[in-house]
């Protein structure tokens, strides 16, 4: 009886917001268009408008990428580096009303939604740097963008992933000392687990990569460098990974579509992964040998 | 025109010692030689051209923000009272953020409103530890000598230990610690890296008879520590400190009324004579130490 509950507590305990994986990543940038030729490059295709503002839907698969040109999120990005961010995960959870009162139980920070625009209050909270997590429950028989997207005429609303790509996870830059504060944070609010140092994925394996409590994607968090300059301690999500079955092809099918690849000794495509040269001084994906989660 | 301060780079002085505008303060601190202030949110707030002007100063000025303070009456709250505080919380971690300060001091409960539940108390710190992580600010959780609940620094360190937060640890006071006569030897069970501030104070008598007076002096009668008569436990307690291997900030955080009416010079040239005393006599630093140089440590 008492190792029942024991191992039934555990369970509940491991995935305290029923997570499902990530429903969509949202860039935010002041260059549009830019952005939605590198992501085009990678595979990506536009499918969707928002409603009322400058907001596009891209898809392959079932990864959702979000370009966000309304004003009032690229505000802060005009000047002197207008490189895109990312500025939100998008968590598939079992219910985002009862999430979102969870994690603030636990410490989260809750971000105010502007109602009056989004169509859905879609709940968010304060992640690393200026992104936001949002939670999201509709995702199955009818999802977020049925309601403040309008599909784009003529196009496939569901095209196909290139070569088996899927959302692998995403890595975020942080500040000196500060691995056991994010590790804390994503176990304490989401339920993340953090890996053992043997066990990496791709070809940078610097840092530390956590679980996602329902197992399908990861976070890694790395620190600078020791001795590497941190002069303003800024911390952000530099990158996503893709996940593919086979890395040599995914690299040789985005090449054939002009996307380059680091070619530096460390981070040359190999059979665990690839990197693909920074475009737009900010954006660069990750590839990473997985055959699906 | 800076000053060599090799010795005393870790030792700072707080704005709550100074009158005056926060311009003037900032001025009077970095002209006595030191390198770092302890800011109080009411220096931002109550600047006359707002908050951004106050953030720029601070930044102008060159000094490091040692700490930022205070958020009080914080833990063991429920209902709405709870809520309004979080909401404080939240404010005081958006200034600290906004100044470039890395530690935001939380002074123990003294509400009688608060649960006195050390498990609920270290509940509400641990999540007040989490609204800081993405901020990247740590909490200071300190023993107000009239606390309710938490009044001594080994009470604070249990909670501590119980909310178990990486970026949750001890903000020592030199003055409570003096006023309640904590034996010293309680530091011995602190982990020196969960230490996240120091407050040094001494006041000028033996016996404090009332926790009315207790208060009293600690709002209105401290003095720099080699002023006061609990000299030789100042300087003990920042021996026994240095030897558990803390190696992070001094702040003199001193209350006193006289220095209220003192220009602002003098008053720091007092600090800066208490940070030598510290440093040279105490501590017997004589030149800079390569181990002092504020590196990242490798690995």
């Amino acid at each position: 009886m008492n190792t029942l509950l024991q191992r039934e507590g555990l369970h509940a305990s491991s995935n305290p917001l029923g997570m499902e994986g990530i429903e969509f990543i949202e860039y935010a940038t002041t260059k549009p268009q830019a952005l939605g030729q590198v992501l085009e490059a990678m595979g990506f295709h536009p499918v969707a408008r928002h409603r009322s503002r400058e907001v596009l839907l891209y898809r392959q698969g079932d990864i959702n990428v979000i370009v966000n040109a309304h004003a009032p999120e690229t505000a802060g990005l005009e000047g002197a580096d207008p490189s895109p961010v990312i500025a939100a995960l998008a968590l598939r959870v079992r219910d985002a009303a009862g999430a979102y009162r969870q994690v603030l139980e636990r410490g989260a920070w809750a971000v105010p939604t502007q109602v009056a625009v989004m169509e859905l209050n879609i709940p968010a909270i304060h992640g690393v740097g200026s992104s936001r997590i949002y939670f999201v429950d509709r995702y199955k028989e009818f999802s977020i963008y049925d309601v403040d997207f309008v599909p784009i005429p003529g196009v496939d609303p569901r095209p196909p992933a290139l070569g088996g790509l899927h959302f692998f996870g995403a890595v975020q830059y942080i500040g000196v000392d500060r691995y056991d504060d994010w590790i804390e944070f994503y176990a304490e609010l989401f339920g993340f687990a953090t890996l053992p140092d043997e066990q990496r994925f791709g070809i940078l394996p610097k840092g530390h990569v956590l679980r996602s409590p329902c197992g399908s994607f990861y976070l890694q968090l790395i620190e600078p460098e020791p001795g590497q300059l941190d002069i303003d301690g800024s911390e952000y999500f530099s990158r996503i990974g893709l996940g593919t079955p086979d890395v040599a092809a995914s690299v040789a099918a985005l090449r054939a579509r002009g996307v380059a690849f680091s070619e530096l000794p460390a981070t040359a495509p190999g059979p665990r992964g690839a990197l693909t040269l920074s475009q737009l001084g900010s954006v660069s994906f990750e590839l990473v040998h997985n055959a699906r989660a | 025109m800076s000053q060599f301060t090799g010795t005393i780079d870790d030792f700072g002085m707080d704005t709550i010692s100074l009158a005056g505008t926060l311009p003037a303060k900032l001025q009077a601190v970095r002209s006595a030689g030191f390198s770092q202030i302890m800011l109080s949110a009411r220096d931002l707030v109550g600047h006359p051209e707002g908050v951004d002007a106050a953030v720029q100063a601070v930044r102008d000025s060159g000094l490091r923000v040692t700490g930022f303070q205070v958020l009080r009456d914080f833990e063991g709250l429920s209902g709405q009272l709870r809520d309004y505080k979080i909401d404080v919380a939240k404010s005081m971690l958006a200034l600290c953020a906004a100044v470039g300060a890395r530690v935001l001091l939380v002074c123990s409960s003294t509400s009688t409103h608060a649960s006195s539940d050390l498990d609920d108390i270290a509940r509400d710190l641990r999540r007040l530890a989490m609204l800081a992580v993405p901020q990247g600010i740590k909490v200071a959780f300190e023993a107000l000598s009239w606390g309710r609940t938490i009044n001594e620094f080994p009470q604070a360190w249990d909670v501590v230990c119980r909310a178990d937060a990486p970026n949750l640890g001890l903000g020592l006071d030199s003055f409570h610690t003096f006023a309640m006569n904590t034996p010293l030897d309680e530091l011995d069970m602190i982990d020196p890296q969960k230490i996240f501030l120091v407050q040094l104070a001494d006041f000028m008598w033996n016996e404090i008879r009332s926790v009315e007076e207790r208060i009293d002096t600690a709002r209105h009668f401290r003095v720099f520590p080699g002023e006061g008569v609990h000299s030789q436990q100042a300087a003990d307690m920042v021996l026994r400190l240095d030897r558990i291997g803390y190696r992070g900030d001094y702040s003199f955080e001193v209350f006193n009324d006289d220095y209220q009416q003192m220009p602002l010079g003098r008053v720091a040239d007092r600090a800066y004579r208490s940070a030598l005393w510290l440093g040279e006599t105490v501590l017997k630093r004589s030149v800079p130490l390569p181990g002092k140089m504020r590196l990242k440590a490798m690995g």
